[in-house]
């Protein structure tokens, strides 16, 4: 081989070897890992916007509402009105029937507290952001975190309970319970249910008429979860009608509910109650009793979720 | 501008008929189109439709055009210009059609090939305009004829990177073209590459992916499991290779290979009653690759006993580094891609070690008075018989043991080897191809701790994953801490567990998948039938 022949052959050496070095070095910094499957179907989301901090939310405490309980209410122990009669709702859908005997059920439940705003995009992000298994989610601040599937709701909360449990940012009356054993986690539907109508069967949160004043429904667009504060709402709970549906921990089947027993057949594909309605439905869809049902690996720009704390 | 010869002559060919040559700056037409076609290729709306890959098509396209603007410009400076000439090398185009056979009838069952075909073409603009640019960098003639074919088949037969990834797709072409033009040896007084030109290309990509994890950025998982959704993909690679075989004399390396496959995994299950590859005796992308990659006659051994013994090595290569792969947590399928490197290495080795032993040894006595023109046929007759054998024995296109998740957790019951890790793998998989089921199998083990160390986040995980793929079990094991939910599969999840590598199930009916299910150990839907 000539000098110019053996020049050329290491510098195809040197070549090769350089693209085999960048390869090993491009792979290493952009390989995604071995993630779980869950966190793999992730990555393929966009990554939402910063989780700023908004006026009337505290920083020093996830994000929450800057309240006394950090935006949780209290729901007193005790019987409510569930279900609809339509003598009373004629926008009553068939689902709504408590039993083939009577139209409305009077269960009881132990105390609890449900959050009065909707989980909001920067909450969420917090959790997003600090998790790195749960990709952000796009939005404004304010907003209700959409676009997240059952089981990233539940991941939140859960994320949440390990926060407040072992933080001095949470108000003792909360840390008493959550020592106590209570969770915080999705309202099951007869929780959501009793803190939007109150005890006395009220058809909408703030009463039995559809005053539009006092929701965000019926086309409107989305708005920021403290655009709907509502004192005359039953517990002074904001969206309980509107702005976006709110997942539960209930699967759904028929009526009655039983309290003491919520737990669905585990062969059956999993289909969870969703309650409220959205800025987009109308005032049949927006009642407090009114049982829509989300697929748990569905992601909707009309669907999120607020959370409760309640005992085991 | 004179029309010169190379500096270098041009490589010792066989096979080629009548040859055309062409030579001037003419020459320079070839990258040129190739780089154009790519221009093409980039119009496509399967290119267009992702920002990376259309990136990547004009990137070929651009250092393709660059280098000919290099090429051009020391072209003038020297005076000299190259040629090119015209050669149809049978083993080039002959491999090229049984390739291109096996990627039509996996793609009719696989839909991701035929959305491959602009991406095969990109790499085959890329193949031919870079290969005659090295050629001319070199200041030898290129041999234009179908060479690019086979090594761009063969390559994308195991490996394809994701669209947003897709660039080093167009590296790993040029370093197979690199491997084959600057790592050579003498061999028989003639300078010849050491390397498959794409098997050198997969192992240092592979080695690349295993070290750094990166597999997820390929297809590869999917191209190594989706060979067996083409019903009878077995016989069928074994009729294609024949044809390869019939040619070019390769019956005793692939033959060997597959023979020590099978006995090796016979001997194993025999020991140990579990079959060693989970799903079949030998997984039918190894089954490709004995056929297609290893056996290429430039880079085997030359006698036939080296033949036999490079088939061997192949064989117990591909079985200790699928056991070796999984210990070290990669992903096996890189198996049948790892070893072709480290046995070209050898070839010199065999073919030296067999020339030692003396012609009247036992090693020799089987081949003694055999014309080598004749002994191919015998021994393809024989590797016919064997083949026949096996397949009639059940353990090619049929139903397998090793398909049935039933069988492994029975096995994993009873603490048969491997049989643990094996169940968790079959699951994984299953997982990753939507099983609920199988996602919150994973989860319950993950939580449990009882097959795997005990692991709270990744067993969340898996339960997320199938409870968002509706299995309510898995939901509840979310909302309770505490739960360990199991249930049944579902008739989605039996469409997927009970393929048996190839089935198409999706239109089964439930009845059909409740029959089969019984057939496969499922005790629920046994009783399902009888009920």
């Amino acid at each position: 081989m000539s000098a110019d022949g053996a020049a050329a052959g290491r510098s195809g050496y040197l070549l090769l070897a350089a693209i085999v070095a960048f390869v090993f070095f491009w792979l290493d910094r952009n390989a995604p890992g071995d993630l779980p499957p869950a966190a793999t179907a992730d990555i393929a989301r966009v990554g939402g916007l910063d989780d700023d901090s908004s006026a009337g939310f505290r920083a020093d405490a996830w994000l929450l509402p800057d309240e006394a309980l950090l935006g949780f209410v209290e729901i007193p122990a005790g019987a409510f009105i569930m279900g609809s009669d339509p003598r009373r709702d004629p926008m009553a859908y068939a689902n709504e029937r408590w039993s083939a005997q009577s139209r409305q059920g009077n269960p009881h439940l132990p105390g609890f507290y449900i959050g009065r705003y909707e989980v909001t995009v920067a909450q969420f992000n917090r959790f997003a952001g600090s998790s790195g298994r749960v990709s952000r989610i796009a939005g404004e601040a304010a907003h209700p975190a959409t676009g997240v599937t059952w089981p990233e709701a539940l991941a939140y909360a859960r994320w949440l309970d390990g926060q407040m449990r072992l933080s001095p940012a949470t108000p003792a009356v909360l840390r008493q319970a959550l020592e106590a054993g209570w969770r915080i986690s999705l309202p099951s539907e007869a929780q959501w249910e009793k803190a939007a109508r109150g005890v006395g069967g009220r058809v909408f949160p703030w009463g039995l008429d559809p005053a539009a004043g006092n929701a965000n429904f019926g086309g409107g667009a989305l708005r920021a979860v403290t655009g709907g504060d509502c004192p005359q709402c039953s517990h002074g709970l904001a969206d309980m009608a509107g702005n976006v549906w709110e997942m539960t921990s209930s699967p759904l089947r028929d009526y009655p509910f039983d309290p003491a027993g919520d737990a669905p057949a585990i062969g059956a594909d999993a289909l969870f109650v969703m309650r409220g309605g959205s800025h987009l439905d109308g005032a049949n869809n927006v009642r407090a009793a009114v049982r829509g049902a989300v697929d748990p690996g569905a992601r909707s720009a009309v669907i999120g979720f607020r959370l409760a704390i309640a005992p085991p | 501008m004179p029309a010169i010869a190379s500096k270098r002559q041009p490589r010792q060919d066989s096979g080629e008929g009548r040859a055309l040559a062409f030579s001037g700056e003419k020459v320079l037409a070839l990258p040129v189109a190739a780089a154009l076609g790519l221009l093409l290729v980039s119009l496509q709306s399967r290119v267009q439709e992702n920002p990376a890959l259309l990136a990547s098509t004009l990137g070929a396209a651009t250092a393709l055009l660059l280098w000919l603007g290099w090429q051009w410009l020391g072209m003038r400076r020297a005076g000299a210009c190259p040629a090119i000439r015209l050669v149809a090398r049978r083993q080039h185009y002959i491999q090229a059609l049984v390739q291109g056979s096996v990627l039509l009838y996996w793609g009719y069952y696989w839909s991701p090939v035929y959305d491959h075909f602009w991406l095969l073409a990109a790499q085959l603009l890329f193949a031919y305009g870079f290969d005659a640019l090295l050629a001319f960098s070199r200041q030898r003639e290129y041999l234009l004829g179908f060479g690019p074919f086979p090594i761009i088949f063969s390559i994308n037969l195991f490996l394809w990177f994701r669209d947003d990834w897709f660039y080093l797709q167009f590296l790993m072409i040029a370093a197979g073209f690199m491997g084959k033009e600057y790592v050579r040896w003498m061999r028989d007084g003639r300078s010849v590459h050491i390397f498959n030109p794409s098997a050198f290309a997969l192992g240092l990509f592979s080695l690349a992916l295993i070290a750094t994890g990166a597999t997820g950025l390929t297809w590869g998982r999917e191209i190594a499991s989706t060979l067996t959704l083409a019903p009878n993909i077995y016989t069928f690679l074994f009729f294609a290779g024949l044809v390869v075989m019939s040619v070019f004399s390769i019956t005793l390396v692939a033959g060997m290979a597959a023979v020590s496959l099978f006995a090796l995994s016979g001997m194993y299950f025999a020991i140990t009653g579990v079959p060693y590859f989970i799903d079949s005796e030998i997984p039918a992308a190894v089954f490709l690759g004995l056929h297609l990659l290893v056996t290429d006659p430039s880079t085997s051994p030359r006698t036939p006993l080296g033949k036999a013994l490079f088939g061997v090595l192949y064989g117990l290569g591909v079985f200790a580094l699928y056991t070796l792969l999984g210990a070290l947590g990669a992903p096996t399928f890189y198996d049948k891609l790892l070893c072709v490197p480290l046995l070209n290495l050898s070839v010199i080795a065999i073919d030296r070690a067999v020339k030692r032993i003396p012609s009247q040894s036992w090693a020799m006595m089987w081949k003694a008075g055999w014309n080598p023109a004749r002994a191919n046929p015998a021994h393809m007759a024989l590797w016919v018989a064997v083949f026949a054998g096996v397949s009639l024995a059940g353990h090619t296109d049929s139903r397998h043991t090793g398909d049935s998740v039933p069988f492994w957790q029975q096995a994993c019951a009873e603490s048969r080897l491997n049989a643990c890790g094996r169940l968790l793998q079959l699951q994984a998989t299953y997982c990753g191809d939507n099983s609920a089921w199988a996602c919150n199998e994973l989860g319950a083990h993950y939580r449990e701790g009882r097959l795997v160390e005990a692991d709270a986040e990744l067993a969340l995980a898996y339960f997320s994953r199938a409870c968002e793929l509706k299995s309510m079990a898995a939901c509840q094991n979310l909302l309770r801490g505490d739960a360990l939910l199991r249930s049944p599969p579902g008739d989605l999840d039996l469409r997927l567990l009970l393929r048996e590598g190839g089935a198409n199930l999706l239109e089964a009916h439930p009845a059909e998948l409740r029959r089969r299910a019984c057939e496969h150990g499922w005790a629920f839907a046994c009783a399902e039938n009888r009920a």
